[in-house]
């Protein structure tokens, strides 16, 4: 394998794409112990709808998570007992558009790395175990509903879509996991998990020709069909329900409002306008500007307060969120205040140094293997390098970001979540 | 290796050289005794000094200043480690070599945490009284939103029930009743005095020159009168009895808090032992508690156990269907009973020495987790190194775990319940 190098972030990243089409990268780190290993399929819970050797399937809400709960067996292995002798702490995450199997280990890296392939590769569901996994996630979904930072996500999700898949919650409910068989694992495994829709990021000071290597043995070296996924339902830029509001226990309203974005491209374009997004949310509502200052002296705002841009297949908003006593208000003062920044610009001189800190945090988080590991895999998915940052925040200009501030931040295209307090 | 390094009486830096970071960071805590009529104040404090200085006089100047130092950022720091309460600063910013030729950060840096530690705006005497104010709703607020957390706040009711008679029970932040009644005058007040007898813990990680930041915090304390008192030591739990406690909410999900008590500390020798037996016990994913009461039994999908050092005190939660609170006490207490009766596999054992060397051979590979361990370890009397700690974890065996099992008494249970049940 070959480096890249980027000499303004002083990094290097070695890339490959194996013939069983997997794509490989190895970010080397000299000097430090640890090392995480992310094996990532593009296979989200909005994926439900997809065409495979010719037939088409629409699989029930929740199962790319049950899934990821059901890799960890083995016919006759204690895949997660091994990996703790080697020292490997292991675990995976399923997002709306990924899912992600990783370890961190300080040694052992190479006997960890197999396993991990080995058992995010390997399909074995019974009967048995699927329907015992019933009641673990039952208690997980008990667990978000009574957590009110994820149901009130999931209310501004079906408040602001009409037909994308975002609007499911990841886990799917009681009712739809009780649909999920170990065909339908199976399927989802066939047509999601070949190494052409994955992709194996490391992070450490590893031999990168050895992950290479071990990928191959364990993958084997010919390619599989990938399954084709529904292109998501492309919307209207309006939201369906401006206002949505639950009871919870918690002490204060707490408030998610979200803005509806035109769906990116792929590629660099897709980048640059997620570039354009994040300095509009800095320039609107970071804690340098304006309003901020006023929200927070108002007492509108805390520092629980914050925000971005965030784009899910076929899908992108803005938000911001967190507590306050009247998120209305707070509502009524961002989409006057993003009206202003639409008219009047944002000066250059305030507007460089916002890209500098915007920058500066962002090589900062390099330090963070775990950050660098799911941002290297998410953009790859998007088609895009994720170190070439610096060059994109370089070319974005104020003027790109006054007209995203005037395209975005209307009222129509907005949605306000609210969780009151239940007394 | 950390260097240590008195740089007058009471005030210690810590310095961990190193330069495979983008970033530095830089803290600097004052100790002070746990005491309920102070810990609020404690917290606020930091809180009031970020709103503003004489000469960055709201929190957008501040902003706009730590934005020409390429996004750095100053947080506040309010720790519980025992019987004190920390309270300080907290700075990250990127290293002089990211930024553009010429620019310089870690000195300007300094220099603003003197600032804001020396020089906060004042109005007649006393901090601002507008700052306050807010700050003060903030931080009602941050401690009322623990309920917002389910698992948080049955883990704050444990301590509060289980350490009646100890300061471990003053909740990290104050209470929200204590924050009411700060006033501008007598806060700043105290923040004198906070400034002129506190001990000073100052921690850097970076590839900057030990040297410079310890100039560049003389210069801070040259400008304050010191007379710096001595805490007294880290004492050991003071039992005021314990029992059981439960409350309602309208929730789905119970979590059920058990709390145990033993007389290993992390200053006593035991110490290594005692976290082993708590990742044998209810740590991760090889623990007793993960793959029996989850995974065989189903009953749960987030379990886990935890060890106070500082006080010797452990906690098990799980969150659960209300009606099981039963049938998993009575399997937590099973687990508890194998292990104490060294019912260990070499399997478990294995697993769960590993897991903590892996977590001690990687604290050096993280700013914050070395700044944590050191300060915590400083602070709270461990007195082990990490390649200490490292050999006595190797040489623990299934009797020492046994051992240290069996100091565990349980002591409290707290469970906070749907009120559908």
């Amino acid at each position: 394998m070959k480096p890249t190098v980027y000499p303004r972030l002083k990094e290097q990243v070695y890339r490959t794409v194996l013939s069983n089409g997997l794509t490989v990268m190895v970010v080397p780190r000299p000097g430090f112990s640890r090392k995480l290993a992310y094996f990532v399929t593009d296979y989200g819970s909005v994926h439900r709808k997809f065409r495979l050797e010719g037939q088409e399937y629409e699989v029930p809400a929740g199962i790319a998570h049950y899934l990821e709960h059901k890799m960890f067996d083995l016919p006759d292995r204690d895949v997660s007992g091994e990996l703790a002798k080697l020292g490997a702490n292991v675990n995976a995450f399923t997002s709306y558009d990924m899912t992600a199997y990783y370890f961190s280990c300080t040694e052992n890296f190479e006997p960890c790395l197999k396993l991990l392939l080995e058992f995010v590769s390997t399909p074995y569901f019974t009967e048995e175990s699927v329907r015992k996994e019933q009641g673990i996630i039952d208690q997980e979904i008990g667990m978000n509903a009574d957590a009110p930072d994820s149901r009130i996500f999931e209310l501004l999700m079906e408040g602001m879509f009409r037909e994308h898949e975002i609007r499911v919650p990841i886990l799917g409910t009681r009712e739809t996991i009780r649909e999920i068989t170990p065909e339908l694992l199976h399927t989802c495994h066939r047509a999601f998990y070949t190494p052409g829709n994955m992709m194996l990021c490391v992070v450490g000071d590893v031999e990168p020709d050895r992950v290479e290597a071990l990928a191959l043995a364990v993958l084997g070296a010919e390619p599989a069909a990938v399954g084709e996924k529904h292109p998501m339902a492309s919307e209207e830029m309006t939201c369906p329900t401006p206002y949505r509001e639950e009871r919870m226990e918690v002490a204060m309203p707490m408030f998610q409002l979200g803005f509806k974005c035109r769906c990116p491209e792929k590629g660099e374009a897709a980048v640059r306008r997620e570039v354009i997004g994040d300095l509009a949310a800095e320039a609107l509502f970071g804690e340098s500007s304006e309003l901020y200052l006023r929200l927070y002296e108002q007492g509108l705002i805390d520092g629980s307060f914050g925000g971005g841009f965030e784009t899910v297949d076929g899908c992108a908003m803005l938000t911001c969120g967190g507590d306050s006593d009247d998120p209305k208000a707070l509502q009524e003062a961002i989409l006057e205040q993003g009206a202003v920044l639409a008219k009047k610009g944002i000066p250059e001189e305030a507007f460089l140094r916002m890209k500098r800190s915007a920058m500066g945090r962002r090589i900062r988080d390099l330090d963070s293997f775990d950050s660098t590991c799911f941002r290297l895999c998410a953009y790859h998915f998007s088609d895009f390098d994720y170190m070439e940052f610096p060059r994109v925040y370089e070319a974005v200009t104020a003027g790109e970001v006054q007209a995203f501030l005037g395209e975005v931040i209307r009222r129509e295209n907005s949605s306000l979540a609210v969780i009151a307090p239940i007394t | 290796m950390v260097q240590v390094y008195e740089l007058m009486s009471g005030v210690t830096l810590r310095c961990f050289p190193a330069d495979k970071f983008k970033q530095g960071s830089l803290s600097i805590q004052f100790l002070r005794q746990m005491r309920r009529e102070e810990a609020a104040v404690n917290a606020l404090i930091p809180a009031v000094l970020l709103r503003g200085t004489e000469k960055h006089r709201d929190l957008r100047d501040i902003t706009l200043h730590l934005d020409d130092l390429y996004g750095a950022s100053v947080g506040a720091v309010v720790r519980r480690i025992g019987d004190y309460q920390t309270m300080g600063l907290y700075c990250g910013f990127i290293e002089d070599r990211y930024a553009l030729t010429g620019d310089r950060i870690l000195e300007p840096m300094m220099d603003f945490v003197g600032e804001l530690l020396l020089e906060p705006l004042l109005v007649e005497g006393g901090f601002s009284p507008k700052f306050v104010a807010s700050e003060k709703k903030n931080l009602i607020a941050a401690i009322e939103s623990e309920r917002n957390d389910k698992r948080a706040y049955a883990s704050a009711q444990l301590f509060r029930k289980m350490c009646a008679g100890d300061p471990y029970g003053i909740p990290r932040l104050g209470e929200a009743e204590q924050v009411e009644k700060i006033d501008p005058v007598a806060a700043y007040r105290h923040y004198r005095n906070v400034l002129t007898e506190s001990p000073v813990e100052i921690f850097y990680v970076g590839s900057g020159d030990p040297n410079v930041v310890a100039q560049g915090i003389k210069r801070i304390f040259a400008q304050i009168p010191r007379n710096p008192q001595t805490l007294p030591a880290q004492t050991a739990f003071q039992d005021a009895g314990g029992g059981d406690y439960s409350e309602t909410m309208e929730i789905s999900q119970g979590k059920l808090g058990l709390g145990f008590v033993t007389p290993i500390t992390n200053r006593s020798e035991d110490f290594p032992a005692m976290q082993v037996f708590n990742t044998v016990f209810g740590a991760g994913m090889t623990s007793k508690l993960f793959a029996n009461v989850r995974e065989k039994m189903s009953l749960c999908y987030a379990i886990g156990s935890g060890y106070y050092g500082a006080k010797g005190i452990l906690t098990v939660f799980a969150g659960i269907d209300c009606d099981k609170e039963p049938v998993v006490k009575e399997e937590v207490l099973r687990q508890l009973a194998l292990c104490q009766a060294g019912e260990i596999s070499e399997e478990e054992l294995t697993a769960a020495r590993e897991a903590i060397l892996s977590g001690l051979r990687g604290v050096h590979d993280s700013p914050a987790a070395i700044e944590s361990y050191e300060t915590v370890a400083a602070i709270g009397g461990l007195k082990l190194t990490v390649p200490e700690y490292r050999a006595a974890v190797e040489k623990i065996t299934v009797a020492d775990v046994a051992r240290v099992a069996s100091t565990l008494r349980l002591h409290t249970t707290f469970f906070l319940k749907g009120v559908r049940v």
